[in-house]
Parts: C-alpha cells; structure tokens; sequence
C-alpha cells in the first residue's frame, strides 16, 4: 500500500518535471533539424494539426552552420548582449555587496528610512522607470549609447536587497572580534564577509545575468539604431522572417544563461535556505 | 539612538556609489517625472494629464487588462508553486537535479521558446490538435480572450520553480516539533498546513509576493515576444501602452501614467504588508 503510493508520487514528480523541461528539450531537438523541416514544422498555413515531433529526419548541423557561418548579423547581435550584459552583472555585484554590507551592519543615521526607500525602487516595474530614465539619459547625451542601459542596471536596487539578507546571517560577534583585532570596515568587508555570502553572489550573478540577457524595454527605446540591439530582441522578430534557424538561434543563446546556472547551482539556493535563523 | 562616528562614516563610503547611482537613474527622474505630469508644455494643468489618461479608452483598457492578469496570475502562481513546494517536502529525500530542473524555465530566455509557444498554442498547433481530436473546438490562443490565458499559463510555468525553491527553503524553517505536537492533537493534514505551516511561512510568502509582482511586470517581455508592439486588446497591458507612447513622444501623457502605475504597485504592497502585519505570527 505504501509503496504504490510512493510510487504515483515519483510518477507525478516525474510529470512536473518533464513540464518543466519540456520547452528547453524541444529547443534543442529542434536545432539539429534540417531547414526543411524546421519550415514545415513552423508553417501553419496549410491547416493541418501540428504534431510535437522531437526526432530530427535526419541529424543535421544545417541550422548551427547558417548561423555561425551565413549569417554575421546574428552573431552581432549576440556580441550586443555580451557587451550590454556582462559590465551590467558586475557593476552591480560591485555597487550591491559594498552597499548590502552597509545597510546590514553598520549603524548609520536614517539608515532603515533609506532602505525602505531602496525597497519601493525595488519595486517599481521597468517601465516606469524608463520615462523618467529616458529624459536623464538625454540630458547626460547618453541615448544611443551602450551605457544608457548599463548604468541605470548597474544601480537598481535589487541586489542590495538580496544581498542585504545573506550578509545578515552572518553572527555580528566574528566582525566585533575583528573590529577589537583592529581591522578597518574595508577588511572586514573582503576578509570576513564577501568569503562568507559566495551562494547570495552567485545568485545574484545569475539573476542579474538573466535578467540583462533577457532586456527588451531599453534597447527598444533608448537605440535608434536597430545594429544596436541584443538578441533578445531581434529574436522575438525571426520567426516571421528566418524560421529556418530560429531552433538553433534560440540555443545558442540559452546556452550562456544554462552554464552560468550550472556552474552556480551548487550555491545558489543558500542564500534562501535560513534554517539558522 | 547615538551613532558612532566613525561606523556612520565608513557607512558612508560604502553606500555611496549606490546612493549617488539611485539619485541620478531613479530618484531624480522621478521628481522630474512627477514634474512634468504636472505640466503640457509649460503650462501648469494641475491633475488634468491624470483625468485625461482616466479618460483615455487604450489607458483604460491597458489597465484592465494588467489588473485581470495581477489579479488571477498572482495568487495562481502562490497556489501552484506552495503546493508543488509541500509535494517536494512530502519526499524523504530528493536529488537535486529536481530542483534544479524547476529552476530551467526561468534561465532559458524568453526569446528562445517563441516558436515552442507558437507551436504549441498556435491555431493548428499541438493543444489545439489534441483538443480537437478530443472533439472540442479550436481555441485561438492568439486572438481571443485565450490569449490571457496563455500568457498566464506562460507566466506561472517561468516563475513556478524558482518560487518553488523559495517555498522548500521556508518550509525547512519550520520546526518539527510543532508538526508532531499538532498530530498529537490530532489535527488533519490539512489543518496542519493551514494552521501550522502557513502561519510559520509568512515571511517567505511575502519575499514570494515580492518576486512575483516584479516578475508579473516582466511579463511584457513574453507579450512582445510573442506578440510584438501591438498585440490584440485582451493581453494589451500598461507597459505596452507607455512603450507605444514612446513613438509618438508624448512625455506629459507617459509621466502620467508611470505615476499611476507605481502608485498601483505600491498600494497594492501597503495592502499585503499589513496583511502580512496582521497575521504573522513570528513577531
């Protein structure tokens, strides 16, 4: 009796998973599809049903070849995200963990009324920053330039706040004993904290990561020049013009997200687990 | 409460890259913003811009459309992922290749699974095949009131899993000994979960909330993926609307609105943390 309810409950845990897998999976089959059938696959003009088909005709790196070797205005765009994404993600590790040690440890004036403050501009959805952003941007003579959306990313709020929780599980008696060693705030800071929150990093590294990798909002508004743009948004685009090698376009752009995850994932959910507390 | 000196200072340092960064890219902008929804031109209007955007049919609609999809894909996305979360828990032990495969959807990026939705909720598309086959009638994901519902299907699978995680994480937080002395009592599991587990929970819940409003927002990123600039009137939301104003540059108009939409987040905030206030049971 028990075992056949353990089993439907590994029967149903198998489900979700494949739900959730799913997508992912179907992506990457479909990149080593030839053109052809990548096409039939996407028409539906024909009115007929579409099947969920998984296994290529034929094994093919037709789609990978296109895009690496044929067609340079995707690896352009490819190029755009690395180099509107990468400074983003480090900018704000660099801004947040300096902060986030500040809000969690230290003893300043106004210093809960200021995070509360940090906290509504958490909040805040994209776009409506983005007016007021754009009018900034405008008079700093940004717009048009790759800056204009690494720096209001490189200073949202959103890291501080993550990492704010991480740095307060750490006992306030190691950095007293420190402070009585005498070490200076900025030794505390790279001795005895940052060692100490590897898992909030990484998080914060991934979703920050994603979260740039995935912009859409500021290219389209702050770019005039579509050369411009990353792959996020252009990609959104292909379907209508080059389906042939959406598949493979779409994998090689998950891929950089996927490593960063799996190298991290290790580490990544400490920061949530506060049995501790 | 005194300060010392010098901690307050070297507070200081830390946070001021942060703090010049949020004055020049939020906070400033902001004020500017405010300003400027004041003003047409360099007339002062007062509230006009405001009752004009309340006038407004695209306004009204985009607004309706964001407060139906809050409003139902929230709370659905709590449900969905709390139970996912007290299934997971309900395992001795389990690898974490679960976990981390719960967490998939929201790495892979938006614009790579497109052509999956299209294929799967296209008019001839897998879902539809099988509904048909099953001998219901098509449904138009892509030009019907449907469409809501495939954004929100969308929405609750992306972000289920890492709300997921967040769940596992404030449920091994709840101490054993309450679980064993409520079945002393002879609670029902669903009394336990009700009275044991949600109680001990609701710090996450509200970190949980947090994430799924700003997410919720993020939505827009699905929407124009799929939809591009103009999507059809059931899944046109607010974002669309201040993105479409871009093109024609209607500042005093766009200041409104993002006024508006944030004063909506932030009740809709003050709402949940006194609930939260209300019910907590750890302070």
């Amino acid at each position: 009796m028990k075992k056949t309810k353990l089993i439907f409950k590994y029967i149903l845990l198998i489900l979700i998973v494949l739900v959730f897998l799913f997508p992912m999976v179907y992506m990457l089959a479909g990149s080593f599809m030839p053109q052809s059938q990548v096409t039939t696959m996407l028409d539906f003009t024909n009115e007929e049903y579409k099947n969920i088909e998984l296994i290529p005709e034929k094994a093919s790196g037709e789609q990978y070849y296109q895009v690496f070797f044929r067609r340079p205005e995707y690896l352009e765009k490819f190029w755009n995200s690395v180099v509107m994404t990468f400074p983003t993600v480090i900018g704000q590790t660099v801004v947040s963990a300096l902060a986030a040690f500040a809000f969690a440890k230290l003893n300043f004036p106004f210093r809960d009324k200021l995070f509360f403050v940090y906290i509504i501009l958490l909040i805040l959805p994209l776009q409506v920053t983005l007016v007021p952003n754009y009018m900034v941007l405008e008079n700093l003579n940004l717009l048009n330039n790759f800056l204009a959306v690494i720096l209001p990313g490189t200073f949202s709020a959103f890291g501080i706040c993550l990492l704010r929780q991480s740095i307060k599980y750490i006992p306030d008696s190691s950095i007293e004993a420190a402070r009585i060693d005498g070490a200076g705030y900025f030794r505390i800071f790279t001795r005895i904290i940052l060692p100490q929150i590897k898992g909030g990093l990484v998080t914060l590294v991934l979703l920050t990561f994603i979260d740039n990798w995935n912009i859409v909002e500021q290219p389209l508004i702050y770019f005039e020049d579509e050369g411009m743009y990353p792959l996020s948004v252009t990609l959104g685009d292909i379907g209508n013009s080059d389906f042939g090698i959406v598949f493979a376009c779409g994998v090689m752009f998950m891929v950089v997200p996927l490593l960063i995850f799996a190298y991290g994932q290790k580490d990544i959910d400490s920061p949530f687990i506060s049995t501790d507390k | 409460m005194k300060y010392k000196r010098k901690e307050a200072f070297a507070a200081l340092i830390f946070i001021l890259p942060s703090l010049i960064g949020i004055a020049v890219f939020y906070v400033v902008p902001y004020i500017i913003c405010f300003v400027k929804s004041l003003f047409i031109g360099n007339t002062f209007v007062g509230l006009n811009n405001y009752l004009e955007l309340f006038t407004n049919k695209t306004f009204l609609l985009a607004l309706k459309n964001t407060g139906i999809f809050t409003v139902i894909a929230i709370p659905l996305l709590m449900l969905v992922s709390f139970l996912i979360a007290l299934f997971l828990n309900s395992f001795k032990s389990i690898s974490g290749f679960f976990r981390s495969s719960l967490l998939i959807p929201v790495v892979v990026p938006i614009a790579s699974l497109v052509s999956v939705w299209q294929l799967l909720f296209d008019d001839y598309g897998a879902v539809n095949g099988l509904l048909n086959y099953l001998g219901f009638d098509t449904v138009g994901f892509f030009n019907s009131p449907f469409s809501m519902v495939m954004i929100i299907i969308i929405y609750v699978w992306k972000y289920c899993g890492f709300c997921v995680v967040l769940f596992t994480a404030g449920l091994a937080g709840v101490p054993q000994h309450l679980y064993e002395s409520a079945r002393l009592d002879g609670a029902s599991s669903f009394k336990m979960v009700t009275k044991v587990t949600l109680p001990m929970i609701t710090p996450t819940t509200f970190f949980v909330f947090l994430m799924e409003i700003i997410y919720s927002f993020k939505i827009f990123r699905e929407v124009f993926a799929i939809f591009g600039d103009y999507p059809n009137e059931n899944v046109y939301f607010l974002q669309n609307f201040i993105n479409n104003n871009y093109y024609n540059l209607n500042y005093p108009r766009l200041s409104a609105a993002s006024i508006v939409l944030s004063l909506f987040i932030v009740l809709l905030l003050l709402v949940f943390y006194l609930f939260e206030r209300k019910n907590s049971f750890t302070q």
